[in-house]
């Protein structure tokens, strides 16, 4: 098995060589026969890889602990779900995985573009197959998945790191890697362009879409991994300005900075140049953070491995990808001379080009810092470390910026905007903005950063409120319909423009968040059973700390309530589990309580049995809710831009050539719903290990005092205590009660949870972990909900169109061209 | 053209020098030294009272009964510094893990103000991970 898989990967390697070979020779000899032959190849490519992977897949469900790879992340023990998900758990296998999805997305914009780009082709499969190629040679050179024990094989996996089972560390990597990928298909494409000279504005349209899908998964991948951070880590936040993120933040800088140029192309046919860089950047910075967090070239708190022969690798990829690509651009710069000057300052596309420089300036710094040590190290030979607060003290005023122009922007005029333009644009956001300065300087708020940001998040909701407003009363005016179909109907016929805004009404809710964290709350205490402790308007006192098992793992769990002004508020359960085989790295399982205005969010970090104590960390977290919901919010805007132009298809279920970009669309928001189903799962426990009743002696608590549940009360055989819970218990068991009814007695009896050793798992709490599912299904549900409604609509309007008023709908162009 | 090509030039550079110079000026005051323990311990004197990360393994770890006052050694490569922390530590903070401090270095030992215990990771299974070289 082992060794068939390896072939196989030597054979996708050989197989790319010759979709390179064959491709470039059929574009150079205009031979269609030596091309069409070439990205046969590619697809075939696209098959082995697919084998190899079930191949993988088949090894960890069956077992195969004589691979070594298969060994290290799983074990027999683990969910079926998880074995699954330990393909891409460690570097072998998430290169692997890498290729294989490269090879399903190369060939899916091959097959998609093959007609309408017919010249681009040849060159786009040459240049994806290079870069598969580099990534198969790293695994049949030095990281073969499929490597296999010489000697002895073992009879277990070592198991999955605790940590990492965990539902949104099996759906956050892949969503970066789709991320990641994806962004190779938009350096394809440009390097196509360049290499054949067709510089026209067709390899954009080619890409545009394909840039957009990956700038989502990144998006989505970096705020399910925040959303691991804060609810798994137990730091109280969620952005740390570590390496690993930061590696998935750089490609997104230049993505959205690729997302916003693209645009001034399209209108003005200027930037020519600084869209193929933009484009060549962000796939260089996919690669460099790939390098960077897989070769020990920065010093995380994660501890990837050190591998001087990765590294050494890779730097020779990265810098061949630099002289390749940037050689092309210098050839060509003849070709992409823009067909336009800047006419003015206070211009869209000045805006615009100030928005490339400071996302751009962003991707630098970040970089930079990043591997501020790495430099120093070179140049002085000291190590020097930059932390968080440098990066904060940057990004903070940076970040500002960006979401000043993120309003600006829309308000100002193609070419030049005039003067009456702009103050008839301006007026009411800038009242928005500063009636809420006004009304956070009268409140009497002292954070000025946070001030400022709230202030800017009313200007740019007030500019789009503008735009959607006065949009949807032009297409009222000129169609005559209610205000929301005419709503519906703008963002259906410029769904680019519009979808483009609710992104932006998605950004300005995670700045809304991000600047609660002015006034975020932290105290560490030690509290004793009955003591209390005071942070911002909340008391938090610890009732008890108890000690259960289930079989899978010990549970430490604080039993705390929490009072505002007096009134208990909620009871929060903090927890520390060891599970078996893992006891050296418990797991930190916080209490979040989550409300719109702030979450409550208690850890219990340490613990001492024998003096009953408890060191807790009680952090407030003001709107760090909205983060979430802007995330959610951005998803749907991004879902309404790559909306296929003709709507209807989608509905009527047509297969046009857009049918993969949009079940890709759908797979993604199908995939989230799966994934929870999965996880509850995992929560649930998986196996019944005893009898009903053993299983509630573990988990009805003793009432002697001993504070342990009855199945492992000390005092045993002479506890009265003991005894009588055992009759209750009995008695229950003797009605036919099934596990829940019992325990819903026992808690009626005595008037609350505190007889049970571990908390019920609240509705409250699983309903937070649906959040942004239930964003998501939102989206696909609104998505579906006006895909259908267009279409509906789509019949009787084109028949209105044609018959009754062409000069309206004449009218209705031009005034919406007027507004774009 | 030259006259633009002039003033792009002008305006980058007065840029780069500007974000340059911001750049140098907060770099100084953010920027922390990252050393490991035998490193330091070679002449301490001469860090005394600057930002320092130290980089070693934990020994002797010991709590003040009922408060989060931590009394701990540092020890890389036999070299060993006394340190103190309060506040709440990492999980995989105990006897031999692999940390790193973040404060100051006084005749007294290590004071420590932030504390980063490496972090169990993913992609390279226990017993292989970093082994602690620079």
């Amino acid at each position: 098995m082992a060794s068939l898989g390896f072939y196989l990967l030597l054979t996708a390697f050989v197989v790319s060589a010759y979709a390179l070979a064959a491709s470039v020779a059929g574009a150079r000899r205009r031979s269609a026969r030596l091309t069409e032959s070439g990205i046969g190849a590619f697809y075939l490519v696209a098959a082995v890889m697919s084998v190899a992977s079930s191949i993988i897949v088949y090894a960890f469900v069956a077992g195969d602990y004589s691979i070594k790879y298969v060994q290290r992340y799983s074990d027999s023990v683990q969910p079926l779900f998880y074995k699954i998900t330990s393909y891409w758990g460690g570097l072998d296998g998430s290169i692997m995985f890498w290729v294989f999805l490269l090879s399903l997305f190369g060939s899916a914009a091959v097959y998609i573009n093959r007609e309408r780009h017919r010249e681009l082709i040849p060159y786009v499969v040459a240049v994806i197959s290079v870069v598969q190629m580099f990534f198969l040679f790293l695994m049949v050179i030095h990281n073969n998945p499929f490597e296999t024990y010489l000697t002895e094989n073992p009879a277990d996996g070592a198991g999955l790191n605790p940590l990492l089972q965990n539902f949104y560390m099996v759906i956050h990597p892949p969503t970066m890697y789709t991320g990641f990928v994806g962004l190779t298909i938009p350096y394809a494409f440009g390097m196509a362009a360049l290499i054949t000279g067709y510089l026209d504005d067709s390899w954009l349209r080619a890409v545009r879409r394909w840039t957009m899908i990956s700038w989502l998964f990144l998006s989505v991948g970096l705020g399910l991994g925040m959303l691991w951070a804060y609810e798994e880590l137990g730091w109280g936040g969620y952005w740390g300005w570590d390496p690993v993120e930061n590696a998935g933040l750089l490609p997104w800088f230049t993505a959205t900075a690729f997302l916003h140029s693209v645009r001034v192309q399209e209108s003005r046919g200027m930037l020519r140049v600084w869209n193929v860089t933009l484009v060549i950047l962000t796939f260089f910075l996919t690669i460099f953070g790939t390098f960077m967090t897989r070769s020990g070239v920065v010093q995380s708190v994660h501890a990837f491995g050190e591998d001087p022969e990765l590294a050494r690798m890779f730097t020779i990829f990265m810098v061949s990808i630099l002289v390749f690509s940037f050689g092309f651009v210098i050839y060509r710069l003849p070709l992409l001379r823009a067909r336009n000057e800047l006419d003015s300052w206070v211009s869209r596309e000045a805006a615009f080009l100030a928005n490339n420089w400071i996302l751009l300036f962003s991707a630098f710094f970040v970089l930079f810092a990043t591997m501020f040590p790495t430099i120093s190290e070179a140049v002085t030979g000291e190590r020097l470390t930059v932390g968080p607060p440098f990066f904060n003290k940057w990004m903070l005023p940076v970040g500002l910026m960006l979401l000043l122009l993120t309003g600006v922007g829309p308000l100002l005029a193609w070419r030049k905007s005039t003067v009456s333009n702009l103050r008839d644009q301006f007026l009411i956001p800038v009242v928005v903005a500063l009636a809420i300065s006004g009304m956070f300087v009268a409140l009497g708020f002292r954070i000025w950063t946070s001030g400022v940001c709230f202030a800017l998040c009313g200007f740019v909701m007030g500019t789009i409120g503008q735009e959607f407003w006065r949009g949807a009363r032009v297409r009222q005016g000129a169609t005559g319909t209610d205000i929301l179909t005419a709503l519906i109907g703008l963002v259906a016929r410029n769904k680019r423009r519009y979808g483009g805004y609710i992104v932006h009404v998605g950004i300005v809710l995670i700045f809304l968040g991000f600047a609660g964290e002015g006034f975020k709350q932290d105290e560490q205490v030690l509290l004793k059973p009955g003591q209390q402790a005071e942070v911002g308007d909340i008391v938090v006192r610890l009732d008890a700390v108890r000690v259960t098992d289930d079989g899978q793992k010990q549970m430490i769990t604080a039993h705390t309530t929490v009072f505002r002004d007096g009134e208990e508020l909620a009871k929060m359960y903090p927890a520390k589990w060891f599970f078996r085989k893992h006891e050296g790295e418990p797991t930190t399982e916080v209490a979040i309580r989550r409300s719109i205005t702030e979450d409550i969010y208690l850890v219990l970090p340490a613990f001492n049995l024998e003096e009953q104590s408890a060191s807790m960390e009680i952090v407030i977290n003001p709107l760090v809710n909205w983060v979430w919901l802007g995330f959610g919010i951005l998803a749907i805007g991004t879902g309404i831009a790559l909306l296929p132009d003709t709507v209807f298809a989608f509905a009527v279920a047509r297969i046009p050539a857009h049918a993969v970009t949009t079940s890709l669309l759908l797979l993604s928001l199908l995939l989230w719903p799966a994934a929870v189903i999965a996880q509850s799962a995992q929560n649930v426990p998986v196996k019944e290990r005893s009898q009903l009743e053993r299983r509630l002696e573990s988990e009805i608590m003793c009432t002697c005092g001993c504070k342990s549940p009855m199945g492992s009360c000390p005092m045993r055989p002479n506890c009265s205590h003991y005894d009588q819970q055992e009759v209750r218990l009995k008695a229950h068991l003797a009605e036919g009660k099934d596990y829940d009814a019992v325990k819903a007695s026992f808690i009626q009896e005595f008037g609350g949870q505190a007889v049970l050793a571990a908390p019920i798992d609240q509705g409250f709490n699983r309903l937070a972990w649906l959040f942004p599912y239930l964003a998501a299904a939102a989206a696909l549900i609104g998505i579906v909900v006006s895909a259908r409604r267009w279409s509906r609509q789509a019949a009787p309007a084109s028949t209105a169109d044609d018959g009754v008023d062409p000069a309206l709908n004449a009218r209705l162009d031009d005034e919406l061209r007027d507004l774009d | 053209m030259s006259h633009k090509a002039a003033k792009i030039g002008l305006t980058s550079l007065v840029l780069t020098l500007a974000f340059g110079g911001l750049l140098y000026s907060t770099l100084g005051e953010s920027a922390q030294y990252y050393k490991h323990v035998d490193e330091v311990m070679v002449q301490p004197d001469a860090w005394y009272g600057k930002p320092l990360q130290i980089h070693g393994f934990a020994k002797n770890v010991s709590r003040k009964r009922d408060s989060l006052e931590y009394r701990f050694e540092m020890e890389s490569n036999g070299q060993i510094v006394r340190a103190s922390y309060t506040g709440i530590v990492p999980d995989t903070f105990k006897n031999d893990s692999e940390v790193v401090l973040t404060g100051t270095l006084g005749p007294d030992g290590f004071h420590a103000t932030g504390m980063t215990a490496k972090c169990p990771s993913k992609y390279e299974p226990k017993g292989v991970t970093s082994t602690g070289t620079n």
